[in-house]
Formats: structure tokens, C-alpha cells, sequence
């Protein structure tokens, strides 16, 4: 892959089309450009020593003199990775589930506001199952990390002590941001889970540490809830609000790192989860409003099936050029 | 036929480094080839305004907005009032930009071509093509050379890089090296202590130069060997890791940290080595080795950008840049220094045949003799240039070269050329002339009240031509260095009178 691509004819400026081998005003064969570009400084070399690539030694050439050799160390694509299509399909469930999750925590804050859903059921059942999850994420940490052991009794006590935090400022919470009209409240809402979504840390496998985009998503989500649990009615109690808001920390901050717990378990059961995910808020929708529920699976179809299509053909564009003019990646041996 | 050339960077003295040394040096020579030679710069601080230095080379500081580490603000149309002024004032018929980093020179690029000059660029540096600023930096690169005469690179990788970068016919791209000035650079045998095998490093502590291979191999080397020490001149943000190393592993008696170092104060630390370490991870020529070399000292240096086309075999051992091979490398040149198996003081005279800066003058002079040749392009055939520049970018460079043509239109209407003074050039040859027969009353004053050996006084004659030539000229770039003013350029202000009136001409024209 040595070979320069020539994209436009040397003599008259023409532009080749994708495929084209001839100049369509001068006729010029495309792959004879270079060795006329070469050939028109080099005639009589054959007397003449070889041209080598040196500034030291004096040599019987033009300093503008084209050589050979000229861009042979250019690789071109060396890094490119080839995709196949239904790995990048199983990647893309990480981006669905998201959505989904977005979805389902948007459908149950419906629910909140229309009282057909009560606070303490949600709360019990949002307990019930972050229970259920810290054993899962206990048993795979405990695994990996012996020194766990004594941290349980913290964990526990910081959980109570946050559940008790959030029940008493709950009150607060409820009118922090009633003043501000709804469709503030609504636009902001769209924008910080927009935001949420964008700066999600879908990439990484770790379940321990949160890095810095992943704190701002789970940042953007809370404060969209916080703004969401001010549009409940004033006579509805205080269990909604920190029903909503157990719920928000569970849903954006725990329920992540349960994710990325199934998907190194194993990849069926990452599927059956966004399965799950998929047709629970599709059905939580279905009450609400069939075009949403559309318009999501149109979305989740096209980020699943069109998308990974999408970037296996958008690969052949792909035109990375390496050099020696590169920056060298020193290497170093960590001690 | 003798041009008048106007160099243009954003990069010059008191600001220090390679493309600054370049300016000077290459219009130095071309001035002693009978050209007239002018610089334009950006201002430092209080310099601003016109300047004189040796032989007439005058410097005229713009004043800009500097943005980051010394480059200006890329304006576009901002600086062409006053780029048109001095290249009329002047009779400027060839410019010459240096460096892609500088918004300068390619803005000067862009408004010659529009006035129907001739311009050609020399690049000094290689970029990448993947990161963002890389990117963005080829196309703006890309842009201005859309339509130039022709392209120098400092080495024959650089012209690869440049050619892919800005979509070049590498006919168009010219290779003529850096050069230098062996008499700043003799080596000196006394300076080096035989108890230890000294090891050099000297370069500006950032990133680039690999300062993190220089960590993590300086220790390993000091403990397998306990005659080696390490003296390392420069300044930049990772001279704290380097502190970190030394306090880490107790070498504060081996490893020595001289901090930032003036360019005159270099010649004196290589002399201090035999072993010169370069650890860069990307160079399109490097200086820094040829000067070590020239003072005698075996280079050990990673196999990056255009250093293996810098130096015969002889003199230096490549090493890839990873801390096991570079620790080999050095290793190797140890053994070489202690048994003796190569002798770097006869470098000094092998590297004074291979690069000067007079080479470099009449090399160049050949590409200026070259473009002198080619038609200026009408503005169609170059709005249709840059219209090849790509799909979108192609259309608004076109604007911004239409806007360009009609903005110089306009200035032509608005400050007519015939308005516009012409400066009176400096009299080289008369100056030259004069500091002859000045040197002959000197020779003959020491020839009578000397009892001096004719040995000695020859010794002196050699100096004085030296000086003549400017080839002692590292004595004036100290001066321009140094906080106090330049007594010499003070001195040709007032010999030749017309120094201080153009300085406030310039002042005045700038102000209106």
C-alpha cells in the first residue's frame, strides 16, 4: 500500500471520480502519474550514483529532486480494526438498555404524577430490588477483593443514612424548584437526560470506580429529577418525592453498575436484559402514548440493527496515514 | 539578479530556538550575497518598531496579539494594512514565511499572492494527522499553500510530511538542511573531566522530547555504571520529573540540573561531555545533535523524524525510542568512549564541511532564482486552487481570498502606493567598505606598538575577518538577548543616521 492515490490530474487540475483511472480532459492514466512525476527530474540517472536520504553527503541532485523512494515508509490503515456485524449489534445493547432505562424512569414519574402509582409501593419495590443486587454485586466483589469483608457494615450504614437524608429533605426537595414555571421544568428535563444519555460511560467494564463523564451523567439525571419531583400536586404527600428520588439514585447511579456486572457475566444474559428493559418501557408507554412507543421502537431498531451497518460501511472511508514524521509512543517499564 | 526579501515569522530574537537562529543565519548570508534582507516579527513586549542588527538587517517589530507561546492571532485581513505598507516602503518582491505554527507567515503568504508577489514558506516541523490541532493545523496549512511558488523543508521526511499535509507536487518542495555555525562550536579537550564519563543532555523539557525515557533510563545507567554523571541543561514543565528522579534515587551527586540555558552558554556544557543524549519522539532535523557532534561528542539519539538523515553512521547510535534499547544504546557509546574506539574530536572538522550557512544561502537563492521564473497565476486560476481545498472548506477559502483581493483594492484606493515612502536601503557594500579600512588602520596600529610574534597577529586577522563576515555574530545575539539594549545595533542607528528618523516614520505610520 505503498502506491500515493492521486485525486487530481497534475495537468490540468481534474478532479478523478471514485474508480476513475483516466483524466477525462487529458486522458492521463491516473496510475502513471507518479512515475511522471518521478521520471521528469530523474532522466539520465543511470550514470549518476543513487540518490540516498541524507543531508550530510553532497549529492549530484536538484534539492527538489523526487526519488523512488519517495513516501516508502507511508502506512496507510495499519491500526484500522475490521468489525463483524452481529458483535457490534451485541455491543450496541449497552446504548438500548440506556434509552430504555430512560424510558422506564420517565414512564414511572407519569405514573407518580397521575396517582395511579403511591409512593411507598415504589419505594418498597425499589428497595426489595437494590437489596437483590447488592447480594449479585457482593458475591462478584467479594470475589475479587478479600479486604471487602469488614466494608459491608459501612455500605449498610451508609445506605440507611442516605434513605434517611432523603426522607427529610423530601419536604424541601418538593418545593425547591416549584416557582419555576413547567415548561422550563419540561425543557430542562429533555435537555438533562439528553445530557445524561451523551455522557454515559458505556464504554468501560469497570464496576468500582466511576470516572468523570459517568459522574456528570448521574449528575444531570438526579438534578432532572430533582426538578421533576417539584410538579407534584401540593396535597399529594412527601413519600412521592422521595419515592421518585430512592428511585432516581437507584435507577442511574446502582442499577449501571448491575448492568455491566450481566454483560461480563455472560452475553445471554445482557440480551434477555434489554430484552426485559425493551418491553418494559414499551408497555409502561403503552398507556401513555402509542406514539412515543413508535417512535422508541423505531429508535432502539435503528440503534441495534441500522446503526452497527452503518459503521461497517462507513469504514471503507476509513484512511489513516502513519510515518515517520509520527510522534514515537515511548516505551516504558513500569515499576 | 539581487531580490529584496522579506522574511516573515512569528519567530524571532529575543524569542529563542531553532526557526529564530534560521532567520538570522539565512539573511545574513543572503545578505552577503548582495540581496536586501528584511525580518517582520510580532512584537515582544517593548520592542517594538524597527530595528537594525549586523550588516544592516533590519527587523520590523508588528505590533500583535500574541496567543500562545509566541504565535499571533490569526486575524485574516488585520495585519494586511501594515504588510502592504512595509513591503511597498521596502520594494519587497520575494516573500518568505517560516514555520506553520505562525499565523504571521501564512497571513503574509496569503496577501503577497494577492498583491502579485512571489512567495515561498519553509517548514520547520513535522505534524501528525491525528489529533484535532493537527488536523486543523493542515488545513490552515493546506489553505495558504494552496497557491505558493515553493516549499522548503528542513529534511527529506519533513517534505514527505509536508507534501501529504498540504497536498503538494513534491517537484514544488525543495530539501535544503539546517546549517551551522562550526566556529561557535569547537570542541574543547581540557573541559572534559577524565574521572567520569560525562553524558549531555540538553533540550527544552516538555513531552516532545521525550523527557519520560530520559527518567526512567538515567537511573538504570547510573547504577550499572558508577563513572557515568549527567549534566542536563533546559527548563520546561518536566524538569519536575526529572528533580523527582534524582531525589527518588539519591543521584544529586551524578545528575546535574543547570535549568534553562542561554544559547551562547550551550558550546560550554557540551564540552563538558562525551556522550551527547537526545531523546526526542518526533524531530524534523535537530539541532541539538548537530551542535553536540560539531563540539565533539558521540551522539546517542532515538530513531525519530529526520534525525537518522542528520549525521554519518559514524559519529552516532540510533536507539528506538523504548527504555531497554535507548539503555543499550548508551551502554554501547560508554564501551566505545572507554576503549577508545572512536575519536568525536575529529567530528568538529568532518561537520564543517557537510553544513554551513553560506551552502544554505545559495541554495536558496537557487529556489528564489527558480520562482522568479513562474507567472503569477490571475485570480481566477488561484480562487480555483483554493476551491480544491475541500468541499466545504474549498468554497469559504475562496471567500476569504475574494475578500482579500477586494480589501487590497481597497487599501490601494484608500493609501495610494505613491503616497508611501520608499526607505532608502542600507549601503552594504559602502558598509563593508568602511569597516575594512577601519580594520587595516587597527592591523596597522597593532603592527606598530606590538612586539607580537607574527603568529599572534595573524590569529588576530583571522578573528577580525571573522567578524567581518558576521560569523562571530553569537557575540550580537547575546546582546539581543539580554535586557540591556543592543549597543551594536545602537551603533549602526547612529553611524547611518537614518535609523532613528525611519524608526519614527515607522511610528508615525502606524499611529495614523
Amino acid at each position: 500500500m505503498t502506491q500515493l492515490t492521486f485525486n487530481y490530474c497534475p495537468v490540468d487540475g481534474y478532479q478523478f471520480q471514485e474508480g476513475e483511472a483516466k483524466c477525462s480532459f487529458c486522458g492521463l492514466d491516473r496510475n502513471a502519474i507518479k512515475e511522471i512525476l518521478t521520471n521528469s527530474t530523474a532522466c539520465e540517472e543511470q550514470k549518476k550514483a543513487p540518490w540516498r536520504k541524507l543531508l550530510w553527503i553532497k549529492q549530484d541532485y536538484p534539492d527538489n529532486y523526487v526519488d523512488k523512494t519517495f513516501l516508502g515508509e507511508l502506512q496507510e490503515n495499519v491500526n484500522v480494526r475490521t468489525y463483524d456485524y452481529w458483535t457490534v449489534v451485541k455491543e450496541s445493547t449497552v446504548i438500548s438498555q440506556h434509552i430504555s432505562s430512560i424510558m422506564i424512569f420517565i414512564a414511572v414519574f407519569i405514573y407518580l404524577y397521575l396517582e395511579i402509582l403511591s409512593g411507598p409501593i415504589l419505594i418498597t419495590s425499589g428497595t426489595v430490588f437494590t437489596i437483590i443486587g447488592y447480594i449479585f454485586w457482593d458475591k462478584s466483589i467479594s470475589k475479587t477483593d478479600p479486604s471487602y469483608e469488614y466494608k459491608r457494615w459501612r455500605t449498610a450504614k451508609g445506605f440507611a443514612l442516605f434513605f434517611a437524608a432523603l426522607l427529610g429533605l423530601s419536604p424541601i426537595l418538593k418545593t425547591l424548584t416549584r416557582t419555576i414555571s413547567d415548561d422550563t421544568i419540561w425543557a430542562l428535563t429533555v435537555i438533562l437526560f439528553l445530557a445524561n444519555m451523551l455522557f454515559h460511560d458505556y464504554g468501560s467494564d469497570n464496576r468500582t470506580n466511576i470516572k468523570f463523564p459517568g459522574s456528570l451523567s448521574t449528575n444531570a439525571a438526579i438534578f432532572a429529577s430533582v426538578l421533576l419531583a417539584s410538579r407534584f400536586p401540593p396535597h399529594t404527600s412527601n413519600s412521592l418525592v422521595s419515592g421518585l428520588m430512592s428511585f432516581a439514585v437507584e435507577w442511574f447511579a446502582l442499577f449501571p453498575i448491575f448492568r455491566r456486572y450481566i454483560k461480563s457475566l455472560s452475553s445471554k444474559f445482557n440480551i434477555a436484559l434489554t430484552f426485559l428493559l425493551f418491553i418494559l418501557a414499551a408497555i409502561l408507554f403503552m398507556n401513555i402514548s402509542k406514539a412515543i412507543v413508535i417512535i422508541y421502537i423505531l429508535m432502539i431498531t435503528f440503534i441495534t440493527f441500522v446503526c452497527p451497518f452503518w459503521l461497517i460501511w462507513i469504514q471503507k472511508y476509513k484512511k489513516e496515514i502513519h510515518g515517520p514524521w509520527d510522534e514515537a509512543r515511548p516505551k516504558i517499564q513500569r515499576r | 539578479m539581487p531580490y529584496n526579501i522579506a522574511m516573515v515569522s512569528d519567530f524571532f530574537y529575543p524569542n529563542m530556538g531553532g526557526v529564530e537562529s534560521h532567520l538570522y543565519q539565512l539573511s545574513q548570508r543572503l545578505i552577503q550575497r548582495g540581496h536586501k534582507v528584511i525580518i517582520i516579527t510580532h512584537s515582544y513586549k517593548d520592542r517594538t518598531g524597527v530595528r537594525y542588527l549586523t550588516n544592516g538587517l533590519k527587523v520590523y517589530y508588528v505590533p500583535h496579539v500574541v496567543i500562545y507561546s509566541e504565535a499571533t492571532l490569526p486575524t485574516v485581513y488585520g495585519f494586511f494594512p501594515i504588510f502592504r505598507n512595509i513591503v511597498i516602503r521596502e520594494e519587497i518582491n520575494i516573500v518568505h514565511g517560516h514555520q506553520a505554527f505562525s499565523s504571521m507567515c501564512q497571513e503574509a503568504i496569503l496577501h503577497a499572492r494577492t498583491m502579485g508577489m512571489k512567495a515561498c514558506f519553509t517548514d520547520h516541523s513535522l505534524v501528525g494527522f491525528a489529533d484535532a490541532s493537527s488536523i486543523l493545523m493542515n488545513k490552515t496549512s493546506k489553505f495558504t499553500l494552496s497557491d505558493i511558488d515553493h516549499v522548503i523543508c528542513v529534511s527529506h521526511t519533513s517534505k514527505e510530511n509536508t507534501v501529504l499535509r498540504a497536498s503538494l507536487n513534491p517537484q514544488m518542495v525543495s530539501v535544503i538542511p539546517n546549517a551551522i555555525v562550526a566556529s561557535q562550536f569547537k570542541p574543547d579537550p581540557g573541559a572534559v573531566d577524565k574521572n567520569f564519563i560525562t553524558i549531555v543532555v540538553a533540550s527544552r523539557m516538555v513531552y516532545r522530547k521525550g523527557i519520560d525515557l530520559l527518567v526512567a533510563i538515567i537511573p538504570r545507567i547510573c547504577q550499572t555504571n558508577p563513572r557515568v554523571r549527567f549534566i542536563i541543561g533546559g527548563d520546561g514543565p518536566k524538569k519536575i520529573d526529572l528533580e523527582q528522579m534524582r531525589e527518588k534515587y539519591l543521584l544529586h551527586d551524578r545528575v546535574e540540573l543547570l535549568g534553562p540555558v542561554r544559547h551562547h552558554e550551550i558550546r560550554n556544557i557540551l564540552t563538558k561531555g562525551q556522550i551527547f543524549l537526545n531523546t526526542s519522539l518526533t524531530e524534523a532535523f535537530c539541532m541539538g545533535i548537530l551542535e553536540a557532534a560539531c563540539c565533539g561528542l558521540l551522539v546517542v539519539s532515538t530513531k525519530v523524524g529526520g534525525v537518522p538523515e542528520v549525521l554519518p553512521r559514524h559519529m552516532i547510535i540510533f536507539a528506538s525510542p523504548e527504555e531497554d534499547d535507548l539503555v543499550n544504546a548508551v551502554m554501547r557509546a560508554i564501551e566505545m568512549i572507554v576503549l577508545e574506539q572512536v575519536s568525536p574530536i575529529k567530528f568538529h572538522d568532518e561537520i564543517k564541511e557537510m553544513y554551513s550557512w553560506v551552502n544554505v544561502a545559495e541554495r536558496t537563492e537557487k529556489v528564489y532564482n527558480k520562482i522568479w521564473e513562474l507567472k503569477t497565476p490571475p485570480l481566477l486560476e488561484r480562487l480555483r486552487l483554493y476551491y480544491g481545498c475541500g468541499i466545504w472548506a474549498g468554497k469559504i477559502f475562496c471567500i476569504v481570498m475574494a475578500v482579500d483581493y477586494l480589501l487590497w483594492r481597497f487599501l490601494e484606493w484608500i493609501f495610494p502606493e505613491e503616497n508611501i515612502e520608499i526607505a532608502p536601503p542600507f549601503p552594504y557594500q559602502k558598509y563593508i567598505k568602511i569597516c575594512k579600512m577601519a580594520e587595516e588602520e587597527n592591523n596597522n596600529k597593532n603592527d606598530n606598538d606590538s612586539n607580537n610574534n607574527s603568529n599572534n597577529n595573524d590569529n588576530d586577522n583571522d578573528n577580525n575577518i571573522n567578524n567581518l563576515d558576521g560569523f562571530d555574530d553569537i557575540d550580537d545575539i547575546d546582546d539581543i538577548d539580554g535586557i540591556d539594549d543592543i549597543d551594536d545595533i545602537d551603533n549602526y542607528n547612529n553611524s547611518e543616521e537614518k535609523g532613528e528618523e525611519d524608526n519614527e516614520y515607522y511610528k508615525s505610520k502606524t499611529r495614523s
